[in-house]
């Protein structure tokens, strides 16, 4: 027997929540856990200057938009507002990271274009603060979710929702393993996994490379464990040889990374509906 | 070569697709490899008539 709170499953929290959530810790701190707050701020902020100080400039090489030659971003990137993705979902750092990078003189411009030893682990580290400070937003919205919906009758989830995703970022179907649902998150792994290596022996290992394919690689980071492992190994890999088909590599590369997007979210609703579960109705209507 | 490798790996890599979309409807592996396997079919079917009008357009407006 469903709740009434249980049906304000599908409403969201409204702007301010969202908004507050690019910046690490901010939403906890709003729910008086100081000390968690202070925990995601600090390591989102570590992760990303770790990475930082290795490729500098060179990050914002990889933004979203042009920054040289009298671009209309020439002045937000003064500002510090470069969309390079994941990173701007760690706010601040980015930010900061821009402004501290951010030089409008052609030698600037010459230092973005120049590739930088490690960097494929740097921008990968960078990449995971965006990708950390999303989880821990996801944490805070799943407390705030909690408070609004739960009462003194609503059961502890399995594991925590954010957790969960998290955990799938790095190894797909991880997050099911923690939730409960181990077999299910053997198979949506699997899959997530041979899409991946398909792609990556197709391409010679070439299509997971921010470097050269930058906008790809948003969508190939979906699967973190698989852009650290390309990061480490594949990517500082010569091209000597013509690939079996790159095109197709840095596709299913990125299909990969599309579906274990769909394995988060399907790791944190299962964990989610451990403690708030779907009204009898709504249940039986989805499972038809 | 590029052709035939791309059609060959079509199917299984549909399949793989079809498994995670259809996972979150389910709650065990068995159920979702049965939904995926349907999927994967309707899915194969739907492609296979994207092809086939896509051959025709191709008939029709550029000819043989």
């Amino acid at each position: 027997m469903s709740t009434p709170n249980q049906n304000l499953a599908a409403r969201g929290l409204g702007l301010g929540p969202f908004l507050t959530g690019f910046v690490p810790g901010l939403l906890q701190f709003q729910l008086g856990q100081k000390q968690r707050a202070l925990v995601a701020f600090a390591s989102c902020t570590a992760l990303f200057f770790l990475g930082w100080i290795i490729v500098g400039d060179r990050l914002f090489y990889w933004a979203l938009v042009e920054t040289t030659g009298g671009s209309t971003w020439s002045l937000p990137a003064h500002f510090g507002l470069l969309p390079s993705f994941p990173e701007i979902l760690n706010f601040p750092a980015n930010a900061l990271g821009a402004l501290m990078a951010w030089d409008g003189t052609p030698t600037g411009e010459r230092i973005t274009r120049l590739p930088q030893a490690f960097e494929h682990l740097a921008a990968w580290l960078t990449g995971a603060s965006g990708m950390l400070a999303a989880f821990w937003s996801a944490a805070g919205h799943w407390e705030l979710r909690l408070r609004r919906d739960g009462d003194e009758n609503t059961p502890k989830p399995v594991a925590n929702p954010a957790l969960c995703a998290a955990l799938s970022w790095l190894v797909p179907g991880l997050g099911h393993a923690k939730a409960g649902q181990k077999d299910k998150g053997v198979l949506m792994g699997i899959a997530v996994l041979l899409v991946f290596a398909i792609g990556l022996i197709a391409s010679g290992g070439h299509a997971v490379d921010r470097a050269n394919a930058s906008v790809w690689w948003i969508g190939q980071n979906l699967f973190g464990g698989g852009s650290l492992f390309a990061a480490l190994v594949t990517g500082p890999w010569p091209m000597d040889s013509e690939p079996l088909d790159l095109p197709m590599g840095v596709v299913l590369t990125t299909v990969a990374g599309l579906m274990n997007l769909v394995v988060m979210v399907d790791a944190y609703t299962v964990a989610e509906r451990s403690a708030l579960p779907l009204p009898a109705a709504v249940a039986a209507e989805v499972s038809a | 070569m590029s052709l035939l490798l791309r059609v060959v790996i079509y199917l299984p890599v549909l399949f793989l697709i079809a498994l995670v979309v259809v996972g979150q409807h389910h709650s065990t592996a068995a159920a979702t490899i049965r939904g995926a396997v349907q999927r994967t079919v309707r899915w194969a079917v739907w492609s296979a008539c994207l092809v086939a009008v896509m051959l025709l357009l191709e008939l029709l407006f550029i000819g043989f």
